[in-house]
């Protein structure tokens, strides 16, 4: 596990930096939910791009893998929209 | 050592093959920990899962919008706004913003209830009414004869700081908050039923009236948060006795009444989190398992990153329940 972070520290960085700078935007714009919305597709769409590509540089992009990220992607969406729906 | 496993190994087949239900039971732990031969995720992370997870939260989604329309008033927003604490947290506002302090005015403030009360009657959330009515109609219909005047609105918010945080987030109501033209403000707390679900309106006129000496004195503005606070213990009072009262039918159409808390049968904020922190934190937790299993079997399985999916389902969570209030202004 130690070996994969040190190799693909670039990756992890990236994602960690995008987290980041989602929980910046969504504390920013906790009152305007059009935007909340907004940002809650760009989360998940970003996440399963980010799963996508990380794993070609890897090497081991397979159709199940990238489903995968898609399904968590869809998760994530679903996890947000359900309350942003009712806020 | 490994002869007795081996022969506990042999035990538990000779078992299995007697009783079906011992190798159900054995799988049935794969649905909640990595499968050490087939190499996988359990069977509850399966993409199937996942894809029933999704379908399941559009299901209580749906319900969460039907059930207002079939059972008016039992989902809603819980809410504890006073009109004391806005015109507090308002005039902080100002102050930090070397702005006079906005003084409390009666007629501003019985436009603002009339205009809370049509919104409920009516069914709209808007400025203008969908007969036309305009907010200044509301204010001129109280004899305030204005230079200038404007309003806000606000529903579904819980508390009052975060009524006029919103309002300051966004630069049309800002500019409201923070003119030099206004001298005088209304407020209105009102709880009732807006499309099937209960809730609390706000609604806050300004303005400044031709006639300068009209202008609400410390004394008229004591009187009426006095007058207000009251009026919520008597509507609260009132609201007791008549849950005492039997046989008596209940009026028919829109229900508002002014200020007190307002604790609908389910607070739909609390239970649309709590839906998301269900089903987040089950797959989180499953994902921590698969973790922790595999390192205790040496399992290694071809899948996507579990460490990476636990910390996007913490973050969704985490957002879920310290960042989202409900609330929306216009």
């Amino acid at each position: 596990m130690k070996e994969d972070f040190d190799k693909h520290i670039t990756e992890y960085a990236v994602l960690l930096m995008f987290a980041l700078v989602m929980g910046t935007m969504f504390y920013y714009f906790r009152y305007n939910h059009q935007v909340l919305v907004f940002l809650t597709v760009v989360c998940s769409f970003a996440y399963a791009l980010w799963g996508i590509i990380h794993h070609k540089l890897e090497g081991r992009l397979t159709k199940l893998i990238a489903a995968e990220y898609i399904l968590f992607g869809f998760l994530v969406f679903f996890l947000l929209y359900i309350v942003l729906n009712f806020v | 050592m490994s002869v007795l496993k081996s022969r506990r190994k042999k035990e538990v087949v000779k078992d299995w093959r007697k009783e079906n239900r011992a190798i159900e039971k054995y799988q049935f732990v794969y649905h909640f920990l990595p499968h050490p031969e087939e190499k996988r995720r359990a069977t509850l992370l399966s993409h199937k899962a996942i894809i029933l997870y999704c379908a399941a939260m559009l299901v209580i989604a749906g319900i969460f919008r039907l059930l207002p329309t079939m059972m008016p008033g039992v989902l809603g927003y819980a809410s504890d706004i006073s009109v004391k604490d806005l015109l507090t947290y308002t005039n902080i506002q100002r102050k930090e913003n070397g702005l006079s302090e906005l003084r409390l005015n009666e007629s501003l403030t019985s436009a603002a209830h009339a205009k809370a009360e049509d919104m409920f009657k009516n069914q709209y959330w808007a400025h203008v009414s969908p007969g036309g009515t305009e907010p200044w109609d509301f204010i001129l219909g109280q004899d305030y004869d204005y230079i200038y005047a404007g309003e806000n609105l606000a529903k579904n918010f819980n508390k009052s700081k975060d009524v006029v945080e919103a309002w300051m987030k966004s630069p049309s109501h800002r500019e409201n908050l923070l003119s030099s033209n206004y001298d005088e403000i209304g407020f209105a707390v009102v709880n009732g039923v807006m499309d099937g679900y209960e809730t609390t309106l706000v609604v806050q006129m300004f303005g400044r009236p031709r006639n300068a000496a009209q202008i609400a004195s410390v004394y008229e503005e004591e009187s009426l948060l006095e007058k207000e606070a009251s009026s919520s213990a008597a509507v609260t009072q009132r609201e007791e006795t008549a849950g005492t009262e039997t046989g008596q039918e209940a009026e028919q159409g829109p229900v508002y009444t002014p200020a007190p808390p307002a604790e609908p049968l389910v607070d739909v904020t609390t239970a649309t989190k709590s839906v998301s922190a269900v089903f987040g934190g089950f797959v989180g937790t499953l994902l921590a398992l698969d973790v922790w299993h595999s390192r205790r079997k040496g399992l290694r399985k071809f899948t996507g990153h579990t460490a990476a999916h636990i910390g996007v389902l913490l973050l969704v969570i985490a957002s879920i329940w310290f960042v989202l209030t409900p609330g929306i202004v216009l």
